[in-house]
This record gives structure tokens, C-alpha cells and sequence, in this order.
């Protein structure tokens, strides 16, 4: 959970993570009448039947609990769009793909509550899968590029519940690499430094204590 | 005499526990990287834990009252160049007030170079130097050898290699061997790749129940390279 006990590194737990994410709104198309909702995240329009209306995802899941809607899927959510996702992120092992940052908890929520109003349900969680694991697989060998030279790495495009899973492992990496690293490499030429894009190097480590 | 007994007043920092610095002249290039190591704090189990661990020394001076170090030894005293072996703290101290000089244990000495040179990920850290790396940190201003540093890091990042795949696909309860293998610290890593990794997979299933088997069936090897 956020805020634990040991407060080197922080977790948010994927429970926590998907909260967050139901923040992201959505499209909904009502079957029932109901006056707006004035809330304090902003008002929600009053609700006509078979009029399509935004919502946040949080909403849109509890009325389609008690049967009030039916969710739209958004647009990047359809199997052509995936599939082409899918291809490109095969064919570069070193970029990610930009995808919605919650991609993988509204895909997750939408596929549990709302798996009548996807089309081709299957295909869609199948193909997220497979995106989830090449784009997992990519952040493992980016891994394996820290060196002691790293200051920081950088995954551009990488979601909200993959940059949960990795933070503790990284963070702890990288602190155990800077322990071992700090005299040694300041002596010695740099000429094993990483040279991937996504390992970001600036520079030589300043001495932050005057001697 | 005078001068060496001033520079070590000054170098008493007001936490007991914080790392050496002793004489930056001596050892140019060790000053900053003593300090710099990550902080473990005078409260930190592991810390204690590590310090508890067995260097052999030899006294540069005579020392009465304390023969209880040495078995050896008829008269309640230590003689000026025994050979005997102290708990790290002990030895810290001492060495820091030039009365003995710790000679480098045996996990860092020729036979565990050659053994780290030949697969590094193969050495047993976790059973026989569970402390392995931050006793290495905190030997390394201590003594003249200036090849731990490099050596450390050198292994660290070998082991590491072999440890980022398989910490993540570990799943709960299968440990494998080589876990066994990791020192206190890697295993700390390897701890928090394998929860949050069992974390995460417990919440994708967390509602589907029979639904499950559709994710787990596509196991297809996905090519990358």
C-alpha cells in the first residue's frame, strides 16, 4: 500500500493503481432517464435514453452494474487498433508504443463488466495480453542495460500498472549500483557506457560533499 | 604523533556509526565513496547483524585487560603483533585509532576472484557471506587494497544479470536454487521484483474465477530479436 513502513522505496498496490485509474472518462450510452449529477469532480449531464454521454470510468462501471447502460469502447480498444499496436511493438525492441497511460485497468475493468458491449471480446483480451507481455519483456532488457553510470532510466510511453511493477525492483537496483559505483567509476574511462535510448546518461556524478 | 591524534578528532562525526573517514590523504580516491554509501543507520538490523561478522587482525600495540580476545595468551593482556580474530566493530574502531591492522577476510581474497571470473551468478553468496557486499563497502576504507571496489561492483553486476529474469518469473511458492545463492541485499531485490510481480498477477484474476483459463492458455514465446 502507498505510505508503508519502509519508506525507501514506496508501493502503490495494483488495487490502488486501478482506483486511480477510474478517473478516466468514458463513453456511455444510457437506457434510462435520470437527472444530472452534480458531483464534485464536475457535473454529469442529465441522462437521456440512447443519448451517449461521457462519464468517469467509476460511474460508467456502477450503472452498468445495475443495468443502466451500455459502455461504448473507446476507440483504441478496437482489433484493428490493437493488432497494428501490436505489430509495431514487435518490430521495435527498443520504443514503446503510445497507449493510453491506464490502459491495462480499463482494458481489465471494461473486459470484466462490460464484455457484452465489446465486439470480437475475445480477440481484444487476447491481443492485450500479448501487448502486455512484449512490452514486459522490453522492460526487462532495458533493465539489463544499467550500468553504474546510470542515473536515471528512462522507458518512454510505458503505462501506469507496468511502471508500478517494476518501481521497486528499479529503485532498488539503481540505489544498490550507486552505492557500489561511486569512487570507482569516476577513475576509470568511460568506455562501457550504455548506448541504448532508453538508458539515459547525463554525465559525470559531481562530487556533492567539498572535500 | 600529535598531528595524526588531531586529524582524528576531527574526523569523529557526532553519529557513532556513520561510516569511516579517516584520513583523506591516505586513501585520495576511497574518501568519497565511503560516505556515500548508502546510509544504514545505527538502528539497522542488518546492519548490526553484518558488523557481527569474525576479521583477523594483527595489534600494532600491546593491550592489557583483554586477553579474553586472545586464547592463546597466559596473561590478561594482548601482546604487539598478535594475530587474532575480532568482530568488525571491534576491529573498526581500532583500526581507526591506528592500534591494529585488519588483514582482507578470505571472501574477498584470490580463490573468490578466480571463482566470481568464472560465473558469477554460480558463486554461493546467500550460505557462506550473506553479508557480502556491505562488509566489502565497509572493509574496503580500512584496508590498503584497493581492488574491492572494483571487484564488488563486478559481481554485483554479473549476478544481476542472471537475477532480473528470474526474479520476476519466480512465481510464490516454487523457490528456486539459485535464490539461495543471493546475498542479504540481492535477495532484498529479488523479494520486491517476485511481490510486486505476484501482486499484480493476483489482481488481473481477481474477479474472472473461471474466466482465468483464456489469459493463461496463450502462452506463445513472443520474438523479440
Amino acid at each position: 500500500m502507498a505510505g508503508q513502513t519502509d519508506h525507501s522505496i514506496s508501493i502503490f498496490s495494483a488495487a490502488e493503481v486501478e482506483f486511480i485509474a477510474e478517473d478516466e472518462m468514458i463513453e456511455i450510452v444510457p437506457n434510462i432517464r435520470m437527472n444530472a449529477l452534480n458531483l464534485l469532480c464536475g457535473d454529469f449531464g442529465p441522462f437521456l435514453p440512447q443519448i451517449p454521454c461521457t462519464v468517469p470510468l467509476w460511474l460508467a462501471v456502477a450503472l452498468k452494474k445495475r443495468g443502466k447502460c451500455s459502455i461504448r469502447t473507446p476507440d483504441w480498444m478496437s482489433v484493428e487498433k490493437l493488432t497494428q499496436v501490436l505489430e509495431a511493438e514487435r518490430e521495435s525492441p527498443r520504443e514503446f508504443q503510445p497507449l493510453p497511460f491506464h490502459y491495462v485497468e480499463i482494458s481489465r475493468l471494461l473486459l470484466d463488466h462490460a464484455h457484452d458491449d465489446i465486439p470480437e471480446v475475445y480477440m481484444v483480451r487476447s491481443l492485450i495480453e500479448d501487448i502486455r507481455n512484449v512490452r514486459f519483456h522490453k522492460v526487462e532488457s532495458g533493465l539489463e542495460t544499467i550500468s553504474g553510470r546510470t542515473h536515471a532510466v528512462k522507458l518512454k510511453n510505458l503505462s501506469a500498472m507496468e511502471v508500478n511493477l517494476v518501481r521497486p525492483f528499479m529503485a532498488r537496483v539503481l540505489q544498490a549500483f550507486y552505492k557500489h559505483d561511486s569512487p570507482e567509476m569516476v577513475q576509470q574511462a568511460d568506455t562501457s557506457a550504455s548506448k541504448r535510448p532508453q538508458v539515459v546518461d547525463r554525465g559525470p556524478r559531481r562530487d556533492l560533499r567539498p572535500r | 604523533k600529535k598531528k595524526k591524534k588531531r586529524r582524528e578528532q576531527k574526523s569523529f562525526p557526532s553519529q557513532i556509526a556513520s561510516l569511516p573517514s579517516p584520513n583523506p590523504r591516505h586513501h585520495p580516491t576511497v574518501g568519497l565513496g565511503a560516505s556515500t554509501c548508502a546510509m544504514p543507520g545505527y538502528y539497522d538490523i542488518s546492519d548490526i547483524l553484518m558488523e557481527d561478522e569474525a576479521v583477523s587482525v594483527a595489534f600494532h600495540v600491546g593491550a592489557n585487560g583483554v586477553g579474553l580476545l586472545d586464547p592463546g595468551t597466559e596473561t590478561n593482556s594482548v601482546e604487539k603483533g598478535a594475530k587474532i580474530d575480532l568482530p568488525f566493530w571491534l576491529a573498526h574502531e581500532l583500526c581507526r585509532r591506528r592500534a591494529v591492522s585488519i588483514t582482507i577476510p578470505s571472501c574477498f581474497g584470490q580463490k573468490m576472484k578466480k571463482d566470481v571470473q568464472a560465473d558469477a551468478a554460480c558463486v554461493d553468496l546467500g550460505t557462506r557471506y550473506p553479508y557480502f557486499y556491505e562488509f566489502g563497502c565497509k572493509l574496503f576504507p580500512l584496508v590498503g587494497d584497493k581492488s574491492i571496489g572494483p571487484f564488488l561492483r563486478h559481481t554485483f553486476a554479473n549476478r544481476y544479470k542472471e537475477m532480473l529474469s528470474k526474479s520476476h518469473t519466480a512465481s510464490l511458492n516454487a523457490i528456486p536454487k539459485f535464490v539461495l545463492r543471493l546475498s542479504k541485499e540481492e535477495h532484498q531485490l529479488f523479494e520486491a521484483a517476485r511481490s510486486s510481480m505476484v501482486e499484480f498477477k493476483k489482481w488481473r484474476v481477481r474477479d474472472l474465477g473461471l474466466m482465468k483459463t483464456t489469459i493463461v492458455g496463450h502462452k506463445r514465446k513472443t520474438d523479440l530479436h
